[in-house]
């Protein structure tokens, strides 16, 4: 008989390899999102979306499996906040910091779909 | 009052992914009675009939944030006393101080593992119940 446990950690597997598959697109639309954050960083509600996006990630990163995910969308995270606060004391920002942390992140979702396929290919 | 045992918990999330292996994860490994939601507004609307016992709530979310949610549940008789517990991926030194300033009993700090979050849970409950910590904060 299935354990109410196998059944949470069947789904938990099931909603893992979702988010995996999902990586790639959701990192585009952060590389979007950004992109058009730094084209209007004054505009609150760029800012919102991106930081909003970029958090759920860092959150569900490690909670699917993805551990690196989580770490490298902290670092963006911690760069688009210091990017904002040099923005609003007048101070020349560091946006390749950001674009950075960005590429991080895409590397990530590299790593996490070869981990997650491993296996597949190499048998 | 409250009930001395916990039974039903009233969660605000707005990951889809994250709400759904929460909610499985409570109401099947450790039994509790769970309406999730996605929104403050959502669980504005279920509240009263729900009449929770628990409110878990996550801190950083689209128009209403978990505090802002937790301020407008306060509001309804249903939820005025019942103990809140925030989930959240920001923790810095200090949040959760705040968090609890803001009328948090507890935090829980993304990622966790959702198949020890039944057990978490329980225990802020135990604790919250021996404590008899004052939820207006």
């Amino acid at each position: 008989m299935t354990s109410p446990d196998d059944i949470v950690a069947a789904e938990l597997a099931r909603l893992s390899a979702e988010f995996v598959a999902q990586l790639p697109a959701q990192v585009r639309a952060v590389e979007d999102e950004v992109a058009a954050w730094l084209d209007r960083p004054e505009d609150p509600k760029r800012f919102e979306i991106v930081s909003h996006r970029v958090h759920q990630l860092k959150g569900s990163g490690s909670t699917f499996g993805c551990p690196g995910i989580s770490r490298a969308a902290r670092l963006l995270e911690q760069r688009i906040g210091t990017y904002r606060r040099q923005t609003d004391a007048g101070k020349p920002p560091a946006g390749e910091d950001v674009e950075s942390a960005v590429a991080g992140l895409q590397n990530e979702v590299v790593r996490a779909r070869n981990q997650s396929w491993g296996p597949e290919e190499s048998g | 009052m409250r009930e001395d045992s916990l039974r039903k918990i009233l969660y605000v999330e707005d990951d889809a992914d994250i709400r759904k292996i929460v909610s499985m994860s409570l109401e099947m490994v450790g039994n509790y009675v769970v309406t999730a939601c996605a929104s403050c507004a959502e669980a504005l609307q279920v509240v009263d009939e729900f009449q929770p016992d628990l409110l878990l709530l996550d801190v950083m979310m689209p128009d209403m944030d978990g505090p802002a949610t937790l301020r407008a549940l306060r509001k309804r008789k249903s939820a005025e006393d019942a103990p809140a517990v925030f989930i959240t991926a920001k923790v810095q030194a200090g949040d959760i101080a705040k968090y609890r300033r803001l009328g948090a009993c507890d935090v829980i700090v993304k990622p966790f593992d959702p198949m020890v979050l039944p057990d978490r849970i329980g225990q802020i409950w135990q604790q919250f119940r021996s404590s008899g910590y004052d939820v207006a904060g």
